[in-house]
């Protein structure tokens, strides 16, 4: 035992001196940003449940059901995220870490290593689904006006759950590691997990909820709520968590306290066989994982065929980065996944605009078809910063301690930025373009329209891809072990939030002329002199905004990394 | 063709470098010994234009390092302590880029990269990725990406740190080669033997002062030593502290 409290001792200091005073990573702006937003989210979440269990409330005999049936729904959803996140967790903290090859050269046993690490692991993926899960069951008390006994039994059932989910993780990635080094093991499960992900939303899209308000289908969903009655699995760790929350709600105590019972009986048979089978194999995976990763596919030669040669417009040393940025993107097998992911959005937004049931609607359709033209821009642009926060907001952070390359070489900073700013604008203005133009099309709206949203996002994306590269300069961490998770840091917080309000106060200032220019073209009407100014400034003032996006972040950023 | 001038580097809470002043000739092989913490480092950090001094000039191939440092880095060849790189590209591919970045001859190329690899004994990983290459491997790969543009001087950081006795043996009789040829080399390093084996002078550095200069015989001298190696000569000068 002392060797494993002895082995938690790093883990515990680290962060212990992470939140000392006179660290520059955690000033006070840091610590009040994070803090606002988990207790705005926190509280969103309560405010959101509350309102609509008190609704469900309200409805006669189904309003129970809805409640328990979502309640089941939450139950498993944080299962399956608990399960994903224990598995990623557990190859990162049991195979792939650095210190690993150190914390093995001591004199202490593989199993108390496993089962520090295990901790380690179980309270990285568990914490804050255990943290976001209490509005949510909170709300549920008040509603059903729970006593004591349901807030006791409730967190005694998430803790089984996280338990379950953390040890059913641990066995399956230490049966993993026996079959494939550790590495490889992460990469297909995350491909698998977000194809997963891909699937589910794209089947729940194409079902077409928008359906459900045409009064033809209400047959279907009362069929449904019929089969919403059914029980689920009894055999399943859900069904005895989801069960004893339910039964603690209703103060049914037999079956809160068998379903408990169960829940955490079968939570320590899972450790116990958890550490059996890691005092068996977890070792022997060990070494397997410290083996030379070889590449997943191998590379596609074609001769006389080079793609390279496509960037032959390009000066030298561009060229030279593009080349790079391209290779290293495509042939980091943690990128792919998103790559799915963004496709799976972009496929839904698309086919999102060519259901909407324009003519079903009593509003004046060539109106609604120009509003939803409009608020396009900056939902495409809201899709467009989200994906910089992806990929843009970590590009220079990406060179990794390889930056010395860059410092070491003949170029300036500043070039080495517009460089990558020009390596992701090009790509994302093409993107976002289709976008706008492809669903403008499919909502047939005006020429006007068509125009303002191509300008619009003309000057948008450079923007914010300038404000992701000057931040991610500004903020870059060249010594992250996964560069491309700086966007939990405070700099791409920041970044979010400067390029969502970018966006906002464009849309803010072009709103209102648009208005003007649209009706008076509506009504025939020709526009006023102070009209025409009043338009002519908000348009300047959008586009300085957008100038001042591109240039001035750039420049903080280049001010960043010049050598000191 | 390098020339450091009062060169200084406070980082606030360590004077890291304290004007330092030395200069190194064409075809010079220069050594820069001293315990770990004593600014070698920083020194070479500064020179190769990776990190900015407080004062002080750097002046390489006559081209001042503050005032045009593009100028002054296509001179280099850097090799830093660490050997960390782009992971993703193949050992090949990481040399075109360096050769695009230094604007290396494209007709010269291919030749060129090819008998470094050979040289470096890296050609049967050519086209593998940088992130199955081996430690010493990869010190390699940086060794033959800084002489790719054929550099009038080469700014070594510890060459020899995780290389084999064989590549060790290649790595010094390569140097000497270059020497020989008119390129200046300037080496920091922790191993005494190669130093002594190697430079044609060698400069002492402890807490961020150069505290002697020299060849060998004149190092005896300044530490009063008669027949030494340079290991005695070290730990004398630096228990000492107060030669320069």
């Amino acid at each position: 035992m002392n060797n494993i409290i002895t082995l938690l001792r790093p883990r515990i200091l680290s962060s212990i001196n992470g939140l000392r005073q006179g660290n520059k990573k955690n000033n006070w702006a840091r610590i009040l940003m994070y803090g606002t937003l988990g207790i705005v989210f926190w509280i969103g979440t309560f405010i959101i449940f509350y309102r609509v269990l008190f609704y469900f409330q309200s409805v006669q005999d189904f309003g129970n059901i809805l409640a328990m049936k979502l309640l089941s729904m939450i139950i498993i959803t944080f299962f399956a995220l608990l399960l994903f996140s224990n598995i990623i967790n557990c190859l990162s903290h049991l195979y792939l870490s650095q210190d690993l090859p150190l914390v093995h050269s001591l004199p202490v046993s593989s199993k108390d290593i496993f089962v520090s690490r295990w901790m380690i692991s179980t309270f990285d993926s568990s914490w804050m689904i255990l943290a976001f899960s209490l509005p949510m069951f909170l709300s549920y008390g008040l509603i059903y006006k729970a006593n004591t006994t349901y807030y006791v039994i409730f967190l005694m059932a998430m803790v089984f759950m996280c338990f379950i989910a953390s040890a059913l993780s641990s066995i399956l990635v230490l049966f993993g590691a026996q079959i494939l080094p550790a590495g490889r093991i992460r990469t297909i499960l995350i491909i698998l997990g977000v194809m997963m992900v891909m699937i589910i939303i794209l089947v729940m899209r194409l079902t077409r909820p928008e359906q459900l308000v045409n009064p033809d289908s209400f047959a279907s969903v009362v069929l449904y709520f019929n089969s919403m009655q059914t029980p689920n699995s009894p055999f399943l760790p859900t069904t005895w968590i989801s069960d004893a929350i339910k039964a603690a709600l209703h103060n049914e105590t037999n079956t809160y306290l068998l379903n408990t019972a169960l829940a955490g009986t079968f939570a320590f048979m899972l450790i116990f066989f958890n550490n059996f089978t890691a005092q068996v194999s977890y070792f022997s995976g060990f070494s397997k994982s410290q083996t030379t990763p070889r590449r997943l596919f191998a590379p596609l030669k074609y001769k006389g065929l080079d793609w390279e040669s496509l960037l032959n417009f390009l000066p030298r040393e561009s060229k030279a980065f593009a080349v790079k940025e391209i290779r290293t993107f495509f042939r980091d097998s943690s990128l792919w996944p998103q790559l799915f992911l963004m496709a799976a959005l972009i496929a839904i937004y698309i086919y999102n605009f060519s259901v909407l049931p324009l003519d079903n609607t009593p509003i004046k359709t060539i109106y609604l078809q120009n509003i939803f033209s409009f608020l396009n821009i900056g939902l495409a642009a809201s899709v467009l910063a989200a994906i910089s926060a992806r990929f843009v907001f970590p590009a220079v952070s990406m060179e990794g301690e390889a930056f010395w390359i860059i410092q070491a070489a003949p170029i300036q900073t500043r070039t080495f930025l517009w460089i990558k700013f020009f390596l992701y604008y090009i790509p994302l203005i093409i993107l976002a373009e289709v976008l706008v133009v492809s669903s403008n099309l499919l909502l047939k709206v005006s020429p006007f329209m068509m125009i303002l949203s191509v300008l619009t996002i003309f000057c948008l994306v450079p923007a914010v891809v300038g404000l992701g590269i000057g931040m991610g300069a500004v903020y870059a961490n060249f010594k992250s072990e996964n560069p491309a998770n700086v966007i939990t840091s405070f700099g791409g917080l920041l970044f979010m939030i400067l390029s969502f309000a970018l966006i906002a106060m464009v849309i803010i200032l072009e709103a209102g002329p648009v208005y003007k220019i649209f009706m008076a073209d509506l009504r025939g009407q020709s526009l006023s002199l102070i009209q025409i100014v009043w338009i002519f400034c908000s348009f300047t003032l959008a586009i300085i905004l957008c100038l001042l996006s591109i240039f001035y972040p750039i420049h903080l950023g280049e001010k960043s990394l010049t050598i000191k | 063709m390098i020339s450091l001038t009062e060169l200084t580097k406070d980082y606030g809470t360590v004077m890291a470098v304290n004007k330092l002043s030395l200069n190194v000739n064409a075809g010079e092989i220069y050594g820069f010994i001293g315990p770990n913490g004593a600014g070698k480092t920083t020194t070479i950090r500064m020179m190769g234009g990776i990190l900015a001094p407080t004062s002080g000039t750097i002046i390489i191939g006559g081209v001042d390092m503050a005032k045009n440092p593009v100028a002054g880095k296509k001179m280099i060849g850097f090799v830093p302590d660490r050997p960390f790189l782009y992971e993703k590209l193949t050992g090949m591919e990481f040399l075109r880029f360096s050769a695009d970045l230094y604007d290396v001859p494209r007709d010269t190329f291919p030749h060129r990269s090819q008998e470094l690899m050979k040289q470096f004994a890296l050609w049967n990983w050519a086209d593998e990725l940088i992130e199955a290459y081996s430690h010493g491997m990869k010190q390699r790969l940086i060794i033959a990406s800084a002489l790719l543009h054929d550099p009038k001087i080469l700014i070594i950081d510890e060459p020899m740190v995780g290389l084999d006795p064989a590549a060790v043996h290649m790595v010094k009789d390569i140097l000497k080669e270059l020497a020989a040829n008119q390129i200046t080399i300037f080496i920091s390093t922790h191993t005494l033997s190669i130093a002594e084996d190697l430079c044609h002078r060698i400069g002492l550095i402890h807490k961020g002062t150069l505290l002697a200069q020299g060849n060998l015989d004149e190092l005896k001298r300044i530490a009063n030593l008669g027949e030494a190696k340079l290991e005695e000569v070290f730990l004398t000068i630096i228990k000492e502290n107060t030669f320069i």
